[in-house]
Order: C-alpha cells, then sequence, then structure tokens
C-alpha cells in the first residue's frame, strides 16, 4: 500500500503549552484512519498543522511523497486536502448552495471555473449528504446537525484526495451518525483517503482501518482498531476517563 | 441569481436614461449637485468591493481618491498633458499604493485593518506636501473646462463602470471568493482561496475605480491642495453611503449615495443650522433599525413587516 499522508515527528507548542510532542504516523491511499484521545489530547492540531491553518514547531509532513511545510493553506486544497473544523466554520451569509460552490470553485486543482457547473457538483454533494432540501437557504439559518453536513459537503465539493473529519458527528443521534458514517463510507469506495477524529466510539470503530491515539500530545498507540482498544494504555488513558 | 440579475438590468434600464437626460432639463445648481452625488455613488460602489464584498473596512480610500486627483493634477498642470493621460497616471499611482500597502496592511483583521488604513491619508498627506511636482502644500490649478453637462455625463459614465464591475463580480468566480473571505476568511483558504492575492486584487480594483473619481473630480473643481485632497472625512461619507445602502450589494451603495445626497441637500437648505444634527439622526436611526442597509430593507420588509424592524433591534442586543 501507499503511503499518501505522512507525518515525521511533528511537535506543536503554544508557547508554554505543548499540544503535539513529536508525533509521527502514516496514512495509507484509500484507508479511514481513527484519530482518537481524550480532550485536548493535540487531535485538532494534528488536524490543523495537517491541512496548514497551523504551522508546525519542529517536524515534517509529506503529502505523496512531497513536504508540505513551505506550502500555503490554499495551495494544500488544491493539492487535495479537504477538511472540516469542529468548530463549524460555515459562511453565514451565504446560501447552503453557494457555501457548497465556493469548494467546487476552488478546490482541488483550484476548482471547477465555471460558475454553472460547479453550482451542479455543489447541488451533487448537497444531495449526498442529505441536505438536498435545504441548498437555497441561508447559512446561518441552519440547525447543528445539518450545520454538520454543511461542513461535510464544503470539504467534499472540493473533490479531495484526502479528507479530514474533525468530529462531524458530535451532536448528532444515533439515526444521523448512521447516515454519516453511510456518507464517509461511500467517500471512501470512491478512492478518496480519510482521517477521523470522533468520539462516539462505537462508529469510530466500525469506520476505521487502523486507530491512532493521542493523549497529552502524546501518540500512545497506532494500529488495528480491535488491538488499539484493548492496550491497557488506551484503556487508562481513553476509555477511563471517559467512563467517569 | 437570475432574478436578482433581472432587477438589476431593469434598474439600470430605466435609472440610466433618467439620469442621463437630467443634465438637459434642470437647472445648473442641479447639474452641479448631481455631478456631486455621482461622484459619491461612484466612490460607494469602490469602498463597496474592498468594504462590502471583502469585508475589509478601508480608510485608505480617500488616499487612492488623492492620488488620482493628483494624477490629473500633475499630467495637466505641470506637463500641459491631456486629461485622459492625467486619469492613466492617476490610476497607476492609486493601483501601485494599493498592491504595496495591500501587503502588509490587509495581513490585519478587523479594526487593526480599519486603523492601519486610517493613518495612511496622514501620510500621504504629509508626503504630498513636500514632492515640489505635486505643488507642494500649495497645491495645484488645473486648466478650467466650462462645461457642467460633460462632468456630469462623465461622472455618470464612471459610476456605470464602476457598477458593471461590481455587477460582474458578483455573479464571477473572483466575487464568490471574495464573500468567502468576507464571511470566513480561514474556512475560504482552506477551502483553496488564495486569500492574500484576492485581498490585494479587490484593493487595487476599488482603488482604479476610486482613482478614476478622483481624477474627474480634480478637473472639475480645476485646484487640488493636500488637505482637500486626501480627506479622510471623505472616506467616512463613502462607508455611511456604501453601508447605508447595502454593502455587498451592487445597487445598494448607489442607492445609499443618492439617497443620502439628496437628503443632506434638502435638510442643508430648509433647516440650515440644525440639518448636520438631522443628518446625523437619520444615519443612526438607519443603522439601528437596518444595519445591513436599504438592500436588505427592501429585501425581507416585504417577508416580515414591521417585525424586520424589531428582530434587527434585538439580534443586534439595543
Ligand atoms: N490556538 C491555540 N492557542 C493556544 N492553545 C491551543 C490552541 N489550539 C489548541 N490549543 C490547546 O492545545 C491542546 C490541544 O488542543 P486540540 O484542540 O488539538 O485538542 P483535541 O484533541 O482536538 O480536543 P477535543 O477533543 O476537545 O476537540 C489543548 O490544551 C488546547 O487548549
Ligand atoms: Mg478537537
Amino acid at each position: 500500500m501507499t503511503k499518501i499522508l505522512q507525518g515525521h515527528h511533528l511537535t506543536k507548542r503554544f508557547r508554554g503549552l505543548v499540544a503535539l510532542h513529536d508525533v509521527s504516523f502514516e496514512l495509507n491511499r484509500g484507508e479511514i484512519l481513527g484519530l482518537i484521545g481524550p480532550n485536548g489530547a493535540g487531535k485538532s492540531t494534528l488536524v490543523s498543522l495537517i491541512s496548514g491553518t497551523l504551522t508546525p514547531t519542529s517536524g515534517a509532513l509529506t503529502f505523496e511523497g512531497r513536504s508540505l511545510l513551505k506550502i500555503t493553506t490554499h495551495h494544500r486544497a488544491h493539492l487535495g486536502i479537504g477538511r472540516t473544523f469542529q468548530v463549524m466554520k460555515p459562511f453565514p451569509g451565504l446560501s447552503v448552495l453557494d457555501n457548497v460552490c465556493v469548494g467546487a470553485l476552488f478546490g482541488r486543482d483550484g476548482g471547477e471555473h465555471r460558475l454553472e457547473a460547479a453550482r451542479e457538483a455543489a447541488h451533487a454533494c448537497l444531495e449526498f449528504v442529505g441536505l438536498g432540501h435545504r441548498v437555497h437557504q441561508r447559512a446561518e439559518a441552519l440547525g447543528g446537525p445539518d450545520r454538520k453536513r454543511l461542513e461535510l459537503a464544503k470539504a467534499l465539493a472540493m473533490k479531495p484526495k484526502l479528507l479530514l473529519c474533525d468530529e462531524v458527528m458530535a451532536g448528532l443521534n444515533h439515526v444521523e451518525i448512521e447516515e454519516v458514517i453511510e456518507v464517509i463510507r461511500k467517500v471512501r469506495d470512491q478512492g478518496i483517503s480519510i482521517l477521523v477524529i470522533e468520539h462516539v466510539m462505537k462508529a469510530i470503530q466500525s469506520l476505521s482501518d487502523r486507530l491512532l491515539v493521542l493523549h497529552h500530545g502524546e501518540k500512545i498507540a497506532d494500529g488495528p482498531p480491535r488491538e488499539v482498544l484493548a492496550d491497557p494504555r488506551v484503556v487508562e488513558a481513553y476509555l477511563g476517563r471517559r467512563r467517569s | 441569481m437570475t432574478r436578482r440579475t433581472r432587477r438589476v438590468l431593469v434598474t439600470l434600464a430605466i435609472g440610466l436614461p433618467l439620469l442621463a437626460a437630467l443634465p438637459w432639463i434642470a437647472s445648473p445648481v442641479v447639474v452641479q449637485f448631481g455631478i456631486n452625488m455621482l461622484i459619491m455613488a461612484t466612490l460607494a460602489q469602490g469602498w463597496n468591493i474592498i468594504g462590502g464584498y471583502t469585508g475589509y473596512s478601508s480608510f485608505g480610500n480617500s488616499v487612492f481618491f488623492g492620488l488620482g486627483a493628483y494624477g490629473v493634477g500633475i499630467a495637466m498642470a505641470q506637463f500641459e498633458q491631456p486629461f485622459w493621460i492625467g486619469l492613466g497616471l492617476g490610476l497607476l499611482l492609486a493601483v501601485i499604493f494599493a498592491l504595496a500597502i495591500g501587503l502588509p496592511v490587509l495581513r490585519l483583521k478587523g479594526h487593526y485593518f480599519a486603523i492601519a488604513t486610517l493613518g495612511l491619508a496622514e501620510v500621504v498627506t504629509a508626503i504630498v506636501s513636500n514632492v515640489p511636482i505635486a505643488g507642494q502644500n500649495v497645491g495645484l490649478v488645473l486648466p478650467l473646462l466650462k462645461s457642467d453637462v460633460l462632468f456630469y455625463e462623465l461622472s455618470l459614465g464612471l459610476l456605470l463602470l464602476a457598477t458593471l464591475t461590481v455587477f460582474w463580480l458578483s455573479r464571477s468566480r473572483f466575487g464568490l471568493g471574495l464573500i468567502a473571505i468576507r464571511e470566513n476568511e480561514e474556512a475560504a483558504a482552506v477551502m483553496g482561496v488564495n486569500t492574500t492575492r484576492y485581498k490585494i486584487l479587490a484593493f487595487m480594483l476599488s482603488a482604479a475605480l476610486t482613482s478614476l473619481a478622483g481624477g474627474v473630480y480634480a478637473y472639475y473643481i480645476t485646484f487640488i491642495d493636500p488637505a482637500g485632497a486626501f480627506d479622510i472625512s471623505l472616506n467616512v461619507k463613502m462607508i455611511i453611503m456604501a453601508v447605508f445602502g447595502g454593502p455587498g450589494t451592487v445597487l445598494g451603495p448607489v442607492a445609499g449615495a443618492l439617497l443620502l445626497s439628496v437628503l443632506s441637500e434638502v435638510l442643508a437648505s430648509k433647516v440650515t443650522n440644525i440639518a448636520g444634527l438631522f443628518f446625523g439622526l437619520v444615519i443612526i436611526v438607519a443603522v439601528v433599525l437596518m444595519p445591513r442597509g436599504l438592500a436588505d430593507l427592501l429585501q425581507k420588509f416585504r417577508r416580515s413587516g414591521w417585525r424586520y424592524f424589531a428582530q434587527n433591534i434585538r439580534s443586534h442586543r439595543l
């Protein structure tokens, strides 16, 4: 299997606070990698390093064999990296369709430049995540679950090769979670490599090919879900705390 | 989209001939008022690109206006070049200035950007006051062209150019990129918008239109000096007009400029000494009751009636 993304000894410091410490990992092409860990473990920080909204204090990142470090955020989008935000960042004043349209117009390889074609692609993405009936509403009028779906549609409209999902299931009910899992599976079937951050254990377990566990900014486990979740360090660090 | 497009086209088709015919039927005083009004509308529209669409409240646009004025002033008064050459020179100066200054200041967000651009006018005034070719702090006297009708139609043409530019913007990939930056810059970058380049291009486009208005105005009033050309209160006016009409819309800033120009003129002639007070009150009330401008009022009032105002007051926590 070829690697689409590799992180080497990534460290991120915010002034005194070490959010990530010496984390190395890799993501195979076509794989779903689950990223878990307690609150504040550094999961979102890692996603931000990959998407370029944060720069690492030290360490290296390679995407399809090329170093990402000197590559700007928008250029990473053109290379095929798409992400969702845990703290959702819709374009509130724009219609749901135009929100997604931005992804289609500017995404991978600079996007589809023709407005009409981009609109159609955006529409298809919205249908895909189950927001087809909301296209003409303003994004700010959407409720929580629909905003999560919108985040996903915006990233998908970019036609990414690598999709980074930061808690797209948080706050959804069981039925909605099942729907999102189904959507992510279908995305993978299109050949897109995926990194999912999720606190919903059942979801992440059934979805991931492999799990990566962070704790206090350090990698404490990496491997097949079953093995990782049986690892005593993981049980202590993550599951132990969640239960309390 | 098609409905919005039609509305713009219909407004242009009706409004343009009416405006164009005005100098042939109205008195000279009205024509002079019209020129000022059209220049203001062009400035509001120019500001709309960087302030309304891109979301960067620029106080540097009065510098673009001044550079446009000085382009014409220097070309005509110092080198006896035709007006058009002066317009080109002013445009070039303004666009280069926007490019040079855009790189550092457009990195600043929100209030910081506003404050940084606020300082620009002072700096440029000081510089120009010491440049011999610009007439230092004495200023420049331009050749006189006594044809208000010509200036009127020229200003109208300029406003049309600015409005068509914004119209194109509102339905282009570039424009959607700018709006995305305004709505959430980080999300825009993550989705592939080259935010730095787009912001600078918007600033340059805004500068270009604004400088043209400055050039026309300089020729019209035939005299420019640093204090007048780089007057920051002109910048405040463009913002008020654009925001009153509806920033980030195609026709809002134009409507805002026309309406407020007429209003302030009427107030000034009817109730001379408290006109300023009235004008201020109108603006405060308007911003409180319809913070997103006339354009938003026209769109939403039909749906929610008087509740529209109540909602605005509530949602802005007054
Ligand atoms: N921009 C920032 N400035 C300062 N500290 C930050 C910043 N972003 C994150 N942190 C800190 O870095 C640590 C890791 O945060 P991060 O958001 O990556 O955690 P997380 O694993 O995503 O947690 P959660 O499960 O709550 O989303 C936290 O202690 C957080 O407070
Ligand atoms: Mg997080």
